[in-house]
């Protein structure tokens, strides 16, 4: 049994080898059966365990989640689901909650990318030369935020946002003679553009990084060719960097606009929880505030349903236009 | 120091890149500054307090029950990795050594997980995790979390670059698949597979959803939701919230002040697929 092992286990590597080997083989047909049989079947015993919980604790309550959608329910195992149609849709559509959290999530989408691309990117580019150690140490004092909870994050703005003690309106006491503080939390004006800040400034480290290193990995014979013919610093900008860094600006953008409603979300719950009167709410914190809030899973469901269709739509759409237009260097 | 490169230019440069830096970093001091604060020092704004206290860890430990977070944290977050780990290694071996039917379809499935943002599932899986009866308990924490998909597709990539003449080799002595994984790839791979435990685990602990979903009590829950009750319940004791934030943050700050270099290289690796 043991001489056969090798021979067995070499046809799953090579099916027609093993057609070979048959002939030469002498061993009995029934061992040599089960190994082929172990051999076909081995690799799928090995992804079992990863695919059996994927699909338990992910794809299943998706469609889980899909059928709730059709449904009325207020969480509680002891009242029956009614079923409704399409109902959940037709009025969450029209609830005035929903319209202010879907404006919301795009002024995240739009107010991220600041701080998610157009920074990074100029950080990136202007660092780019500057010595190897002071550059390292930039990027992990930068990309610091990224690796902090994101309720520590909360509570330490909170406590600098304060509008009495806090370090910063003290700063701008002192620095501007503010007659009244700034509430940068409970201040309808305020209160979405600071979120989007604390959001934003988690992620600027995260960004710069990852296109730093697209940088690096740009050959360098470009450059030197630009240089012979020329070019200007902005020209080489422009017609070399940006089309070669285009997959990885992409990936950030695409990041961004399915992301930035969820990376608020942590920071809008412990901060804001939606308010003051619904200026911080977005789309995820609406999906909470039905699920857990007000317990109207059908609602919930339903929105999350439509939510997660159009952002698979965007995802897909901005792969299609990533793999049409981005410039790779073969 | 080379004068070469002190032109204006780079001095700029420096300038902006040091006043980011100073940006990104600035609340982290003020937080520890603050939890080491005397209660008379509290809302002053000056860099650095006069005198320095432990009273505000002290209060803090005596106001809620730190070690019992502290440890749930503590077992979530090594059991989840551990899991996460042990799946990822498998999964990626199969991913990475064989292409048979159905296999572009499965790694698939684990590339498009993140289009699945948390809301959408969250309603379910509480209804399982409540009807198992595991509300407000460790394994209800972690049953959720044992598989990453960004796990697995990192080990993938890490595992491809194996070389396949040693696997080759390996066969031809008679080495089982299952031994040629644990003698030759892990161990060959140890570099890669702690890096992404590492990941893995400053991910876990500050994990927030799932455990402020499925915890009410203090003693049952994990540090990060107990810091953020402990902020809504006593709003304004900012000495002690400051030095809860500063335990909290503890083995990150720990993990990341050693191991910075390669956390900061496998995050690039992460964001570039």
């Amino acid at each position: 049994m043991k001489t056969q092992a090798p021979i067995a286990v070499h046809q799953q590597g090579n099916q027609k080898k093993g057609e070979h080997s048959r002939r030469d083989a002498t061993g009995q047909q029934a061992t040599r059966l089960l190994f082929r049989v172990i051999s076909r079947v081995q690799p799928y015993l090995y992804v079992l365990p990863a695919v059996l919980c994927i699909a338990f604790w992910l794809y299943w309550p998706l469609l889980q989640t899909f059928r709730l959608s059709f449904f009325e329910w207020n969480l509680l195992p002891t009242t029956p689901q009614k079923f409704v149609g399409l109902l959940n849709y037709e009025r969450i559509l029209g609830l005035p909650d929903m319209r202010t959290a879907i404006g919301n999530s795009l002024i995240y989408m739009l107010g991220i990318l600041p701080f998610s691309l157009i920074l990074p990117l100029t950080i990136a580019i202007g660092t780019e030369r500057l010595g190897r150690r002071a550059k390292n140490t930039y990027r992990m004092l930068i990309f610091f935020p990224m690796m902090m909870a994101p309720v520590v994050v909360s509570v330490v703005w909170n406590w600098m946002l304060h509008p009495l003690n806090g370090i910063v309106n003290q700063a701008l006491r002192q620095g501007f003679h503010l007659a009244e503080p700034l509430r940068f939390l409970s201040d309808e004006r305020f209160a979405l553009w600071t979120i989007l800040i604390i959001t934003g400034w988690k992620i600027i480290g995260f960004s710069t990084l990852i296109i730093s290193s697209a940088l690096t990995g740009i050959n360098k014979d470009y450059y030197e060719a630009a240089m012979i013919d020329r070019a200007s610093r902005w020209q080489t900008i422009r017609y070399i960097t940006l089309p070669l860094l285009s997959p990885t600006l992409i990936f950030i953008l695409m990041l961004s606009i399915l992301f930035s409603s969820e990376w608020s979300f942590a920071y809008i719950n412990v901060l804001t929880q939606g308010g003051p009167s619904n200026a911080t709410l977005n789309i995820y914190y609406l999906l909470w505030v039905y699920g857990f809030k007000s317990f109207s899973i059908g609602w919930g469901s339903a929105a999350a349903v439509l939510f997660f269709l159009v952002f698979g739509l965007i995802a897909g759409l901005l792969t299609k236009l990533s793999n049409r237009y981005s410039f790779y260097d073969e | 120091m080379n004068y070469r490169k002190l032109t204006l230019r780079s001095l700029t440069k420096h300038a902006v890149m040091l006043a980011l830096s100073l940006f990104a970093v600035f609340p982290f001091y003020w937080m520890i500054i603050s939890s080491f604060r005397t209660e008379a020092e509290m809302y002053s704004s000056a860099l650095w307090p006069k005198h320095w206290t432990w009273d505000n860890y002290a209060d803090v430990w005596r106001m809620i029950p730190m070690l019992d977070m502290l440890g749930n944290s503590t077992a979530m977050s090594v059991a989840q990795t551990f899991f996460q780990l042990g799946t990822a290694i498998l999964a990626a071996y199969a991913f990475s050594r064989w292409t048979f039917p159905g296999s572009r379809v499965l790694f698939l499935m684990f590339a498009l997980t993140w289009l699945i943002p948390f809301q959408v599932t969250m309603i379910p899986n509480y209804v399982t995790i409540s009807a198992w009866g595991w509300r407000n308990t460790l394994q209800g924490l972690i049953a959720p979390n044992l598989v990453s998909a960004f796990a697995i597709i990192s080990m993938t990539q890490s595992f491809k670059a194996f070389p396949k003449g040693i696997t080759e080799a390996a066969l031809l002595d008679g080495a089982s698949s299952w031994s040629i994984l644990w003698r030759m790839y892990v161990p060959n791979m140890k570099a890669s597979i702690a890096s992404l435990g590492i990941l893995l685990f400053i991910n876990s602990w500050n994990e927030y959803f799932w455990p402020l979903l499925l915890t009410n009590k203090l003693e049952n829950t994990v540090i990060q939701i107990g810091l953020q009750m402990f902020m809504s319940s006593d709003g304004n004791a900012w000495g002690p919230l400051m030095a809860a934030a500063v335990i909290t943050s503890v083995p990150i700050l720990a993990v990341y002040l050693m191991l910075q270099r390669q956390i900061v290289d496998s995050f690039v690796k992460m964001g570039l697929k």
